[in-house]
């Protein structure tokens, strides 16, 4: 009896051991996403991406230090734009150049072939390298206010102590008086909160630049071809606005600008250097177009990528 | 292949046309705040060269203006007034919004062209000379005009045009209409150098001037009463008038602010 | 199980503006067995990286179709059990060797104090422990190679690719490749490789496959293919001139045929090899 049963037993086990392959599934998976977008990020800033910022900075120093003939009002305006301005340039560079330069270097470097050969979806890896791209901006942006935010800072302790100079010369406590609204004036205009909202707009056009950069780039491998393009549509984007008013007649003129890219109403810098008061609601209302046009541009680089030729 | 280009194209079209009415309202939002969306024309172009008509497009105008104020900065120097002039021109269109390129503009020409061409070796008589000055202040209240259509909640340039009319028009009456207009507007003055408790004493003066000696009283006594701790002001200098203008105009003493008997205010005239 | 099953497997490549099509792969039926170690052999263009790359999906086929571990290859599923090393491979420069294979490691969901542990085995067994903090830029070749078989090892898998594994290495390396994938088919993995160093091939495949233009034009056992049954080879220590002569009348005797008789020859390799170790054991004799 032992025996027989020592041989069901076998046999109930060969029947478990046929039954047992189950079914192997590989989920989505953000540590795959994640791992990419850090290692982007990384090869990015091992390459000193960043050098660029050293010229920003030489930007900044420039319109900080100059210009001291001219009017605190004047002074503080040339260093507001031109700080937000090369802010703007300079991270349409990195946007632009560093996401046209990735597809391409993968290829070229095969590095591709090893992790699409791992259990890694396509998808995951267009969403990784998209997802450093917007990390290496976003830290760009960050770096470039500090430093423009450390420029206003050393501009309005200069014009204070200047205006307590001035000041100096004229006895009373009426002049001391005029002395603190001047000083008041003086810090409203440098430290407008409302500049945080430019920057956050600057922030979401670029993360929609690298998007179409990315596009572009799954369609062709040549880095100059991704550049030019990426950079026609820059300036096709900014003019939808001046020509939506020249075409305002035309229903398919209308269609076809709403299909490109209104980056012209993400340049809110110039009103808020103005002293207008932007609302978030409009604030908000930018950045869910922004985030939409994105999530459509990314979507459709997805769907290209995931049946290229490698 | 075929049908993942035909998602790709259908992802990139159809959300975007879903959006239209979002992005129409983003637009006229922003011509409503931008005020004057410019359009480069070819004249533009010339005038401020390849290099920033593309930074203009590129949506920099701030920068581009920025420029073009500093060259502005050299004409003025080199005494070059008509360049000047349409550089002036030039700036406030890019940015009509600019309180600061319209006052510091209309200052330019009232004030320093105008006195330059008074004292300018080139005029044959003390006459043209006046006339040229004349002229420069015509364009300069023409220019301030344009400039409080552009920007109608801002008191300073309807200062700057009071003092325009003050100073060198000479015309108190129409210096005070637009004192008023300074006292009144919705916002707060750009320029920190104006102070506008002396905006309000430069009205009530004007007034005076213009002949409204009662009107110019009541606007002293409107200054006088607002709560001393919250407002700004030179009270010792609103007291005088006062006091000089109830002497003046006679007014009886229980009417008076500061009745000239220190007792209670009694019925007595 | 076969580990690799392909069913009229073809690729055509389109070659552009009326130009027509490449036929790369011309209905490949190829079944490699759990275990084995298989040589996909042919000339350049014969379409042996193409097949290699049909089987991972990194490029689509025209018809026919792959399995891996009976599971279709366009499945991202069917790649768990896969490690893959290209023809000349080359990886992102800025990291060291140890980042890159806690990254593929991470690829495959790996994380944290396992993977460290794989990644230092790894690295001993490519034999790469002493460069692990030195930056891929820093690299020869043969390290790159190795440190892309390490990558292709990290998550332990039962099925190796390796696109031309030797191509370009000096022959300790071509050895110690050599010697690691016979490792391999020890622990039970099996191999596919690609190669069109037919030596080396010969020393460590079971069988091969010859793809010429696309198609497949021999294939089977190595042992079989190159062995010629009919011929024996004996060989003889110490034997005196006059032996030889005796030697022939023996065999003629049995009924066969002397047909040469010759010193037998060492390969270049293996002469290579032995004279670079004894050069070391010397110098270190004299140390």
């Amino acid at each position: 009896m032992n025996a027989e049963q020592g041989n069901m037993t076998e046999a109930a086990q060969e029947s478990v051991a046929v039954a047992k392959p189950e079914k192997e599934w590989v989920g989505f998976s953000l540590q795959r996403v994640g791992t990419i977008a850090e290692n982007t990020f990384i090869e990015a800033v091992r390459q000193k991406v960043y050098n660029i910022l050293i010229i920003f900075a030489l930007v900044v120093i420039a319109s900080a230090s100059f210009f001291s003939q001219f009017t605190f009002g004047e002074q503080l305006k040339f260093i507001k734009d031109f700080c937000l301005g090369a802010l703007s340039v300079f991270g349409m560079l990195i946007a632009i150049v560093g996401t046209a330069l990735m597809l391409p270097n993968e290829v070229e470097k095969r590095t591709i072939y090893t992790i699409l050969a791992k259990p890694v979806r396509r998808f995951e890896f267009l969403l990784g390298k998209y997802m450093g791209s917007a990390l290496l901006i976003l830290v760009s942006l960050v770096l470039m206010t500090a430093m423009f935010g450390a420029a206003l800072v050393f501009k309005e302790h200069r014009l204070v102590s200047d205006a307590v100079q001035q000041a100096g010369s004229v006895p009373g406590v009426d002049a001391q008086h005029e002395l603190q609204q001047q000083i008041q004036f003086i810090r409203a205009d440098a430290y407008n909160p409302d500049l945080v909202k430019a920057v956050l707009l600057i922030f979401v056009k670029l993360a929609l630049l690298s998007a179409i950069t990315l596009l572009v780039s799954t369609l062709s491998t040549s880095m100059i071809f991704n550049v030019t393009v990426a950079l026609m549509i820059m300036i096709a984007g900014h003019l939808v606005g001046t020509a939506r008013e020249m075409w305002s007649g035309s229903a398919l003129a209308r269609w076809f600008l709403a299909i490109l890219p209104d980056l012209g109403s993400f340049n809110i810098a110039d009103d808020i250097i103005l002293g207008n008061a932007i609302p978030w609601a409009h604030v908000g209302k930018v950045v869910l177009y922004g985030l939409v046009y994105l999530t459509c541009v990314v979507a459709a680089a997805h769907f290209i990528f995931s049946d290229r030729e490698i | 292949m075929r049908r993942t280009r035909l998602l790709a194209a259908l992802v990139l079209i159809v959300p975007a046309l879903l959006m239209m009415p979002l992005a129409s309202r983003i637009h006229s939002e922003n011509v409503r705040l931008k005020y004057g969306t410019t359009h480069v024309t070819r004249e533009m172009r010339e005038r401020i060269g390849q290099g920033m008509a593309i930074a203009l497009l590129a949506g920099f105008r701030g920068v581009v203006a920025d420029f073009l104020w500093i060259q502005n900065n050299d004409y003025w120097m080199r005494k070059e007034w008509l360049r000047l002039y349409t550089g002036i021109e030039l700036v406030t269109t890019l940015q009509p919004l600019s309180t600061l390129f319209w006052d510091t503009g209309a200052w330019h020409m009232a004030w320093n062209v105008g006195y330059a061409v008074t004292v300018d070796p080139a005029n044959r008589t003390i006459a043209e000379g006046i006339k040229r000055e004349r002229e420069w202040w015509d364009k300069a209240r023409d220019f301030l005009q344009r400039g409080i259509e552009n920007t109608p909640n801002c008191p300073d340039l309807y200062f700057s045009m009071g003092l325009l009319y003050l100073e060198k028009y000479k015309d108190p009456c129409k210096a005070q209409e637009y004192f008023h207009k300074a006292v009144n507007a919705k916002g707060a003055p750009i320029n920190m150098n104006i102070r506008m408790d002396a905006v309000g004493r430069l009205e009530a003066r004007a007034m005076e001037n213009c002949g409204d000696i009662m009107g110019a009283y009541r606007r002293w006594k409107q200054m006088w009463y607002v709560d001393h701790d919250q407002v700004d002001q030179l009270w010792s200098v609103v007291e005088r008038e006062i006091r000089r203008l109830e002497d003046l105009l006679n007014v009886p003493d229980q009417q008076r602010v500061f009745p000239k008997e220190q007792s209670k205010p009694a019925a007595t005239s | 199980m076969d580990a690799i099953r392909t069913e009229h497997l073809t690729k055509k490549y389109k070659l552009g503006w009326r130009r027509g099509r490449l036929l790369a792969l011309d209905k490949l039926d190829l079944r490699v067995r759990e275990g084995e170690v298989y040589g996909l052999l042919g000339p350049n263009g014969s379409g042996k990286s193409t097949t290699l790359k049909l089987i991972l999906d990194l490029v689509a086929p025209t018809d026919g179709a792959a399995w891996i571990f009976d599971v279709p290859c366009e499945k991202v599923v069917s790649r768990l059990h896969v490690g893959f090393l290209p023809e000349n491979p080359d990886f992102y420069r800025y990291l060291t060797g140890a980042e890159t294979l806690e990254f593929y490691g991470r690829l495959c969901g790996m994380s944290g104090a396992p993977l460290k542990k794989r990644t230092d085995e790894l690295l001993e067994l490519v034999g790469l422990p002493q460069a692990r903090d030195r930056r891929l830029a820093g690299y020869s070749k043969g390290m790159l190679q190795r440190i892309g078989l390490a990558q292709a090892l990290i998550h332990d898998p039962k099925l190796l690719l390796l696109d031309e594994p030797t191509a370009g290495v000096d022959p300790i390396g071509s050895k110690d490749i050599r010697n690691l994938i016979l490792r391999l088919k020890k622990m039970g993995k099996t191999v596919l490789l690609s190669s069109h160093l037919l030596a080396q091939v010969q020393d460590v495949c079971d069988r091969i496959g010859v793809l010429n233009l696309g198609k497949m034009i021999l294939e089977g056992h190595v042992e079989q293919l190159i062995s010629d049954q009919r011929r024996l080879s004996i060989t003889v220590q110490d034997l005196p001139e006059a032996g030889c002569a005796k030697v022939e009348e023996a065999v003629r005797a049995a009924g066969g045929k002397l047909v040469s008789v010759e010193h037998p020859q060492t390969t270049l390799e293996a002469l290579f090899l032995e004279a670079l170790s004894k050069d070391e054991r010397g110098a270190g004799e004299h140390d």
